[in-house]
């Protein structure tokens, strides 16, 4: 246990999901482990008797409760968003809650075949005895119909067209046939899809309507204002944190201020407070990416400096979140230094310097 | 002493309204008490005819300026118009009871002055309807907000109404729901909002109307009140109430009331209504499943025509959709532990199941189910105020009734005479139209907009966009101060506008504006307002102007069947005054120039479209703009162009003048300035005339190199707007003068400069004219 890098959710929050399970007083669905209700609370956080649930998605609560309604009703649930908008981590939460169980995932890339959708077999047992039950290799989707359980997709649109329109019939037929064994395989109660896909990076695939039909979109926003956006980095960095040994003193309110301040006004293309428009950047400022940025600052002041953030490692995450692929990332970064940054006064001047030594 | 019965509500409640009912016939009242002026009391037998449909608004109004209104709108599902509707049917005695409109309007004025804010009319209406509600301000807002934080969804507090109060399961569920709710909201805002004065006010005055019915003999266990919940604690001990010595000392502002259609659309968009206030069209559906005792009614209508607004914009939805989303919405309504979905529950279904995932991709659809386009309709002759009473007579003379919708639509008019039909009326209905409308315009009423003819001076041809609002409607009970009927009231205004108008343009604006509306007397007084006028000294542009404003009625005015013989000799003095300042005016730097070259393209074609226009002043005044050395060239060279064009001036005499004028010593940027003013009009003539390309010729040869920079500039300048055909004519010309082939030289003068040559002209943009 101790080696392993990350656990899946449910095992890191396992008192969580315990004392939702024991408290539960609602009706819940067949093949769930604990209530809507108990679900929402899990992903929101709350209080469950003395335990405290830790809020595990921040704002946009409406969105959880819709998600959450849409696996009630056995209708596939697709998040959709720019990166870093904590669509895989709904994913997983979300069936941690409802299953105890986040790994049933197809893993979606370029390379996906329908096999790994569906079924595939086990060549040696085949060559030697045939198609029987025993050589196949049931894919985390077939899996999660056996059992009634929730299936993760991730990075659908990453998958060829064709791969993702063996979803099709699954979805709508909700079972999956077998011809070499003449039999087919009914999808147990409780079975449903959650998948994820980006519309934002290159290298995506445009899903086919027929597959967009069976599922119920909802579309995860960047969040909603800078105090969410703060309170979200600042509990991943308290998780992560725990778990890399990272020898770091937590960063302090104000360095996560500037950075969320930072990301999203270039994000926006625009001052926090409106009044002044910015040049966006190319590459994608997410919240993900401001968490990992914190992170990396903490690494280097772990390993290499004193215990606490400095301006000089911010400067460096910063340099490398901002300017990523080409020079006109540099000038947006030095016009975003020189124009906003330096005139934002005396708080602000140390990590200014910092960046403009870096970014000279 | 016994107590009345109260009905709480909130205004526009569809549950409130359906469970009146039955409390109503349960109680069998003798009277009826409704919140509301008291004075409006004379319309409840026009809210009650058969033909006046909801939504409407009772509208009261100062008699005098400035306008103060307020509005009490119904819908269908209001509590008081349904209460109103029971009395009527079952011949029960209705009144309403609230302080007379007159006291909320002198009310309101006193707050306005107190706070010293200079609101303009609408901010009147708004701010009073607020402090008529029961929702909406600083405290009670404050309150609906923590309500909006515990319920831990967004819009709490609307929502948590309609899932508590809205579904209670009867009336006497709804009766205590509402009074708990309003009780405790009295009870946390008592005395903190802002106009918590008023409201002690209002019930004290609300109490005495009903210990006035229980002294005039009616039990107190028979009068239902129906009033906004969080009134109830104030009204039930009524025998301490306001007295007649109390009553006569409460401000009053004169005022009028009439009743009017009202729209969903602007229910909607009031700010300080509660339930229902924002989705006008989902409440009706609300009180629809109500009636027929059908709870999911409203959510299945409300997704079906969610579906169908999207498929007749040409976006498909499957039933299936459908059925998705109904069921999304009622899992939702689950996890709120609701057995019938809000409407935040089923639009939020919608956008996912529907939108796919998006608000954007069905905000129309959800526009149009939510609030919807239902205007309200009266019966002609219910209570208007003269000018609106007009208003729709004229409409329907006019057969323009159907445009009264709240959807836009066109309407193209042809003035000329129809000769296909016999009468008169008929022949010219399109005319009257437009004077109609053309009126409206000038009252600024809303209802018709005009826009712009495709084709020019196509003075026969007016295209208006019409759409009837109940702002329209306000603006004309607005109106009603100016004038009984439009044309009065028109007319009124116009002469307000002359008696302020600060100079010549804007009264000939208002003569003609008088003419598209047909109004002899108003351009009558308007043209003698302007000969007082133009005796003063005027700019030859705003003569000009003036001049052209006239030209045009005179010109067209015969369409319009009026006689504009009378504005001619104004007309030919103003011109004439023109004439004799053109040549002063003349001397002005390039910017005023631009001003001036407008004002003679104005002044030269009234002179050409009106024989009566002293012509021969006029042509003098170009000759002598034209041969005098002292004023701005270009302004010179455009009167010779005029002149030209005129054939006022011969081959020979602009030989000359060419020669003059591009002679050299002439400084260049005068000379080139010339020929650009002459290279304004006319190009043709210009063209065709071998002569002048040869003394443009000569004179660029005799140019020394620094001269003939700056002659360039202004040339360049002077050719840029050429076409290409008309540079090839011109290159025709130069290589016959040179004796080359015209089309070589067309091919070097058409051809895109190469990058050596733009760097050149180029370096000409830093040119320093002061050399």
């Amino acid at each position: 246990m101790e080696q392993i890098l990350r656990l899946p959710a449910e095992k890191l929050f396992q008192n969580e999901i315990d004392a939702l399970i024991a408290a539960e007083k609602d009706p819940i669905p067949t093949g769930w482990k604990m209530s809507p209700k108990s679900v929402r609370t899990y992903i929101c956080g709350g209080r469950v008797g003395n335990t405290i649930i830790t809020p595990k998605y921040i704002g946009h609560e409406r969105l959880v409760e819709i998600a959450i309604a849409t696996l009630v009703t056995d209708r596939a649930l697709l998040l959709i968003g720019e990166p870093g908008t904590a669509k895989s981590w709904l994913s997983e939460h979300l069936t941690a809650a409802i299953n105890g169980d986040s790994t049933k995932v197809v893993q979606g890339t370029a390379g996906t075949t329908e096999e790994q959708i569906r079924y595939s077999w086990n060549y040696a047992m085949l060559i030697a005895n045939g198609p029987s039950p025993e050589a196949m290799l049931k894919s985390p989707i077939f899996n999660a119909m056996e059992s009634g359980s929730i299936a993760r997709f991730e990075e659908i649109s990453r998958c060829a067209s064709e791969v993702q329109d063996a979803l099709i019939s699954i979805l709508s037929e909700k079972r999956i046939a077998v011809p070499e064994l003449a039999t087919e395989v009914a999808a147990k109660k409780g079975f449903s899809v959650i998948a994820t896909a980006n519309t934002r990076d290159k290298g995506v695939n445009e899903m086919s309507a027929a597959l967009k039909r069976r599922f119920n979109i909802v579309v995860l926003p960047a969040p909603a204002d800078i105090d969410s956006e703060m309170e979200i980095v600042r509990t991943r960095i308290e998780q992560l944190a725990g778990g890399l040994d990272l020898n770091a003193a937590l960063p302090t309110a104000e360095v996560v201020e500037k950075v969320c301040t930072i990301f999203r006004e270039l994000r926006s293309g625009e001052t926090l407070d409106h009044s002044q428009k910015i040049k966006s950047t190319s590459g994608v400022l997410s919240t993900a990416e401001a968490i990992s940025l914190l992170c990396n600052s903490m690494a280097l002041a772990g390993s290499f400096g004193g215990g606490t953030i400095t301006d000089e490692d911010l400067a460096a995450g910063l340099q490398g979140a901002v300017v990523k692929e080409d020079e006109k990332d540099s000038v947006a970064w030095k016009e975003y230094l020189e124009n906003i940054m330096k005139k934002r006064g005396s708080r602000w001047t140390g990590l200014y310097k910092a960046c403009r030594e870096l970014n000279s | 002493m016994g107590q009345p019965n109260f009905w709480g509500v909130r205004h526009l409640s569809p549950a409130g309204a359906y469970h009146l009912l039955h409390y109503l016939d349960e109680i069998k009242p003798r009277l009826v008490l409704v919140e509301g002026p008291s004075d409006f009391n004379s319309q409840l037998k026009n809210i009650t005819m058969p033909e006046t449909q909801p939504p409407i608004a009772i509208l009261a109004y100062t008699s005098e300026a400035p306008v103060r209104t307020i509005l009490y709108p119904f819908a269908e599902y209001s509590p008081e118009y349904q209460a109103i509707m029971w009395c009527h049917k079952n011949k029960v005695e209705c009144r309403f009871m609230d302080l007379p409109s007159e006291v909320f309007l002198a009310l309101s004025a006193n707050a306005e002055a107190k706070a010293n804010e200079d609101f303009n009319g609408d901010d009147n209406v708004d701010d009073i309807e607020e402090s008529h509600s029961d929702e909406g301000e600083e405290g009670r807002a404050g309150v609906y907000r923590r309500l909006d934080e515990i319920s831990g969804e967004d819009g709490g507090s609307e929502t948590f109404w309609e899932r508590v109060i809205e579904r209670s399961a009867d009336s006497e569920a709804y009766r205590e729901g509402a009074y708990e709710f309003g009780r405790q909201l009295r009870e946390l805002t008592e005395g903190v909002d802002s106009d918590w004065e008023e409201t002690k006010l209002r019930e004290a005055y609300m109490r005495r109307k009903i210990s006035d019915a229980v002294a005039g003999g009616i039990e107190p266990e028979r009068i239902v009140v129906v009033t906004g919940a969080y009134h109830v604690e104030g009204l039930r001990d009524y025998c301490s109430c306001m007295s007649d010595a109390d009553i006569a000392k409460l401000p009053r502002l004169e005022a009028n009331h009439t009743l009017m259609p009202y729209s969903y659309y602007r229910l909607s968009s009031r700010s300080g209504y509660g339930a229902g206030n924002r989705a006008p069209a989902y409440y009706e559906l609300l009180w629809e499943s109500l009636c027929r005792k059908e709870p999911h009614f409203a959510a299945y209508s409300y997704l079906s025509r969610i579906a169908g607004y999207q498929r007749s914009t040409g976006n498909p939805v499957s039933s299936a959709d459908v059925i998705e989303a109904v069921r999304l919405a009622d899992s939702l309504a689950g996890m709120h532990d609701s057995k019938i979905p809000a409407l935040r529950d089923i639009r939020d279904a919608a956008i996912t199941c529907i939108g796919g995932g998006s608000l954007a991709a069905i905000n129309l659809a959800v526009a149009d189910t939510e609030i919807g386009t239902r205007i309200g309709s009266l019966p002609d002759g219910v209570s208007r105020t003269s000018i609106q009473e007009d208003f729709y007579r004229l409409l329907k003379d006019l057969k323009l009734e159907r445009y009264r919708d709240i959807s836009a639509q066109d309407l193209s008019l042809d003035l000329r005479e129809n000769r296909n039909v016999k009468s008169e009326r008929a022949a010219f209905l399109d005319l009257y139209r437009s004077f109609f409308l053309n009126q409206l315009s000038v009252l600024g009423v809303s209802f018709a907009k005009k826009q712009a003819t495709k084709q020019d001076n196509a003075t026969w041809a007016e295209n208006w966009v019409l759409r009837w609002s109940p702002e329209a409607e306000i603006e004309l009970v607005e109106a009603a101060l100016k004038g009984d009927t439009i044309a009065q009231a028109a007319s009124f205004c116009m002469k307000e506008r002359v008696e302020a108008a600060p100079n010549m343009g804007e009264i000939a604006r208002v003569i003609e504006e008088a003419f598209d509306c047909g109004m002899a007397g108003a351009v009558s007084y308007a043209t003698s307002a302007l000969q007082a006028m133009s005796v003063d000294a005027a700019s030859v542009e705003e003569l000009a102007n003036t001049v052209q404003r006239l030209s045009v009625v005179v010109q067209y005015g015969n369409i319009r069947r009026l006689d504009s013989s009378p504005l001619i000799p104004i007309m030919t003095r103003m011109f004439y005054r023109a004439c004799l300042l053109l040549p002063g005016a003349c001397v002005c730097d390039d910017g005023g120039a631009r001003v001036i070259i407008g004002a003679i393209e104005k002044l030269n074609s009234a002179a050409l479209a009106h024989d009566v226009l002293d012509q021969e002043a006029w042509i003098s005044a170009l000759d002598e703009t034209a041969y005098r050395d002292d004023l701005n060239t270009k302004l010179s060279g455009f009167a010779a162009a005029i002149l030209l064009e005129r054939g006022v001036m011969d081959s020979s005499r602009l030989k000359l003048e060419v020669q003059r004028r591009l002679s050299k010593g002439v400084p260049a940027d005068l000379g080139a300035g010339w020929f650009e003013g002459l290279a304004m009009k006319n190009r043709y003539a210009l063209i065709a005339r071998l002569s002048l390309w040869e003394n443009l010729d000569a004179y660029l040869a005799g140019l020394d190199d620094e001269e003939f920079k700056r002659a360039l500039v202004f040339l360049r300048r002077a050719f840029a707007d050429f076409t290409s055909q008309e540079k090839d004519e011109i290159a025709e010309n130069l290589g016959e003068i040179w004796g080359l082939n015209g089309q070589q030289v067309s091919e070097t003068v058409n051809a895109v400069l190469d990058d050596a040559e733009s760097q050149m002209v180029e370096s000409l943009d830093d040119f320093d004219f002061d050399l």
